[in-house]
């Protein structure tokens, strides 16, 4: 009963199911002078109903105040998965996102404009489709965003070495409180500048475990997704395999909610690892010329135990 | 044989009121033969205060206060119950080491909904990693009392978090204040801290060239024992793991905190499981080794 989910007071609940509505999908199929008629509610309550379940069924906008760290093996596609969330964090509220702006900062070079706005632009066809089936009855109306604005809304840094690294890391808060709409700060990859190099293995712990909590500083005061891109490397331990993060355990403790990237087979899955409320499970995604999208075998939600 | 007058100036306390109060009772000068009266007067009030806050106390006290103050809050799982046979000890500072992922944050989580719950305490929460999750107490409140959603309950549980070494000395001090001068107030008496997780705060400032990451660690772990034998709480800290010697995992936080916590606890996921071994590494009244099980349900 995904109704039952739903961010809805218990009365609307209520009503939704007793005249039948028990699934998105048939809420989605509704139009907003239907539903009112069905709970005998208003219009503006019914097409406010309708927008939440449209909201619930997007995937991807990571909100809120955790601290995420992608980890994947090269190719997985962890560079345009962040791609993906610097152009998802700013669709408009009325379309279900955050409408925020994004900081992207790029440690390898691996950061492609071009890219960017290929997935930019198919966002916006998305979206003004999506909003195009869901209000049918209502006249459509322009999404309000063009291409070349969602690239602008991306404040792009690039780094070249750990030095500048620490140093935009305790810039960020004073960025932020003059930029107050960022929603998102990707960091591709966390680890590069620290893995090669770095003499003093010591220090190279303090510096990394000092950088997460001013990440997680930042992440708390502004309300705001701070989400990591960083490589696994595996560890044999015990004749099996482990996937571990580079940099090993002592970083691996510094982050809120770890997703791992990986091959299963053919197809590219994500795995939560560590989260405080999720369990674990594992999703298939795939990457097309459009952006990340759902894998195009059956979706299914595998729960690992 | 200086008068007052002249060390006024050296002592701001000897203003001229205290100059009229010692001139009649016959002191002029810091040397005065007259005053043993006025001595003795003064060593007898001390000894008095000093009866009231005595500084030791004797085993019998000691006994009676273990018996009546320091009670043992369960931690709402059976296994580990029975393995610290009560549970978590109030006066005591116990520590969570384990793996990351291995549940240390969940069982603090859980930890805090059965004290707000079982023993109807305030729990005071200090997050250092955004880990917090109301939705997940919500959750295990709920598991713990039935289904009665209970805010009273969610109330009692305080968070705050803290992102770097000396905000957490702040709150601690600020705390030991607030909570000295509360006194017990019915059912909001403090029972629990929980600091989730202690070593990401010590880590960046510990080794390198000064001492200084050292002293913060230690004087960390004392003002905690501290607070945890003077309000009558259980502490409960967490910290991670690092490599050690032969590939296999230690400890973070090196060989001067191990002596620090009363009590050690070791935490292991079976991996692709949701059951989580808990063993003891040091305790002072129980052998280590001993080893429970336990689940963290969704």
């Amino acid at each position: 009963m995904e109704v039952c989910r739903l961010p809805l007071s218990a009365t609307q609940r209520g009503k939704l199911i007793s005249a039948g509505y028990t699934s998105l999908s048939s809420l989605s199929s509704a139009s907003a002078s239907d539903l009112a008629r069905d709970l005998k509610i208003s219009d503006g309550e019914a097409l406010e109903i309708l927008n939440v379940a449209s909201r619930s069924s997007r995937s991807d906008n990571a909100e809120g105040s955790h601290a995420i760290i992608n980890g994947g093996v090269p190719g997985i596609g962890k560079t345009q998965l962040g791609i993906q969330l610097a152009v998802n964090v700013q669709i408009p509220p009325h379309c279900g996102g955050l409408g925020g702006r994004a900081i992207y900062i790029d440690t390898e070079g691996s950061f492609m404009v071009e890219r960017a706005l290929q997935v930019a632009e198919a966002c916006i066809e998305d979206m003004s489709e999506y909003s195009r089936f869901l209000r049918k009855d209502l006249q459509t109306f322009q999404v309000g965003l063009q291409s070349k604005d969602i690239l602008e809304n991306i404040y792009y840094f690039r780094v070249c070495s750990y030095t500048e690294q620490i140093a935009l890391v305790n810039y960020l808060d004073k960025f932020i409180t003059e930029h107050r709409d960022v929603k998102i700060v990707i960091i591709d990859s966390i680890t590069f500048h620290f893995r090669q190099d770095f003499d003093d293995l010591a220090l190279r712990t303090r510096v990394l475990s000092g950088m997460a909590l001013k990440l997680m500083k930042v992440a708390k005061n502004f309300s705001l997704a701070v989400v990591l891109l960083n490589q696994v490397t595996t560890k044999h331990t015990e004749g099996s395999f482990q996937l571990g993060l580079a940099l090993g355990d002592s970083w691996s403790h510094s982050c809120t909610n770890r997703v791992i990237l990986y091959w299963n087979g053919n197809e590219r899955c994500a795995y939560i690892d560590k989260s405080p409320s999720l369990r674990s499970a594992s999703a298939p995604y795939s990457v097309t010329s459009r952006g990340i999208r759902n894998s195009t075998s059956n979706y299914k939600r595998v729960k690992m135990m | 044989m200086a008068p007052l007058k002249s060390l006024e100036a050296q002592y701001g306390i000897l203003d001229s009121n205290f100059q009229s109060f010692c001139a009649s009772n016959g002191i002029f000068t810091e040397q005065e033969p007259t005053s043993e009266r006025l001595k003795e007067g003064i060593t007898q009030v001390l000894s008095i205060i000093d009866r009231q806050h005595q500084p030791w106390l004797n085993g019998l006290q000691l006994l009676e206060d273990a018996q009546q103050n320091k009670h043992v809050l369960s931690t709402g799982f059976k296994g580990i119950d029975k393995l610290l046979e009560g549970g978590l000890r109030e006066g005591q500072l116990t520590e969570l080491v384990g793996p990351s992922s291995s549940g240390k944050t969940q069982l603090c989580l859980r930890v805090a909904a059965n004290v707000a719950i079982q023993h109807k305490g305030r729990v005071i929460f200090l997050d250092t990693g955004n880990s917090f999750s109301p939705r997940r107490i919500e959750h295990f409140v709920r598991q713990i009392s039935g289904s009665v959603f209970n805010e009273k309950v969610m109330s009692n549980i305080l968070c705050h978090s803290t992102f770097d070494i000396f905000s957490m000395f702040d709150v601690l001090h600020q705390l030991e204040n607030s909570l000295k001068s509360q006194g017990h107030k019915g059912d909001c008496k403090a029972r629990t801290l929980i600091v989730d997780s202690i070593s990401s705060l010590i880590t960046p400032i510990l080794g390198g060239s000064g001492p200084q990451g050292h002293a913060l660690m230690t004087s960390a772990g004392f003002l905690l024992k501290k607070l945890a034998h003077e309000l009558n709480i259980a502490v409960l800290v967490t910290n991670h793991m690092v490599a050690g010697e032969g590939g296999n995992l230690k400890p973070a936080l090196g060989e001067s905190w191990k002596s620090i916590p009363h009590v050690r606890l070791l935490l292991s996921r079976d991996q692709g499981n949701k059951t989580c071994s808990i063993s003891i590494l040091k305790h002072p009244s129980l052998a280590s080794g001993e080893v429970a099980r336990f689940v963290i349900d969704d």
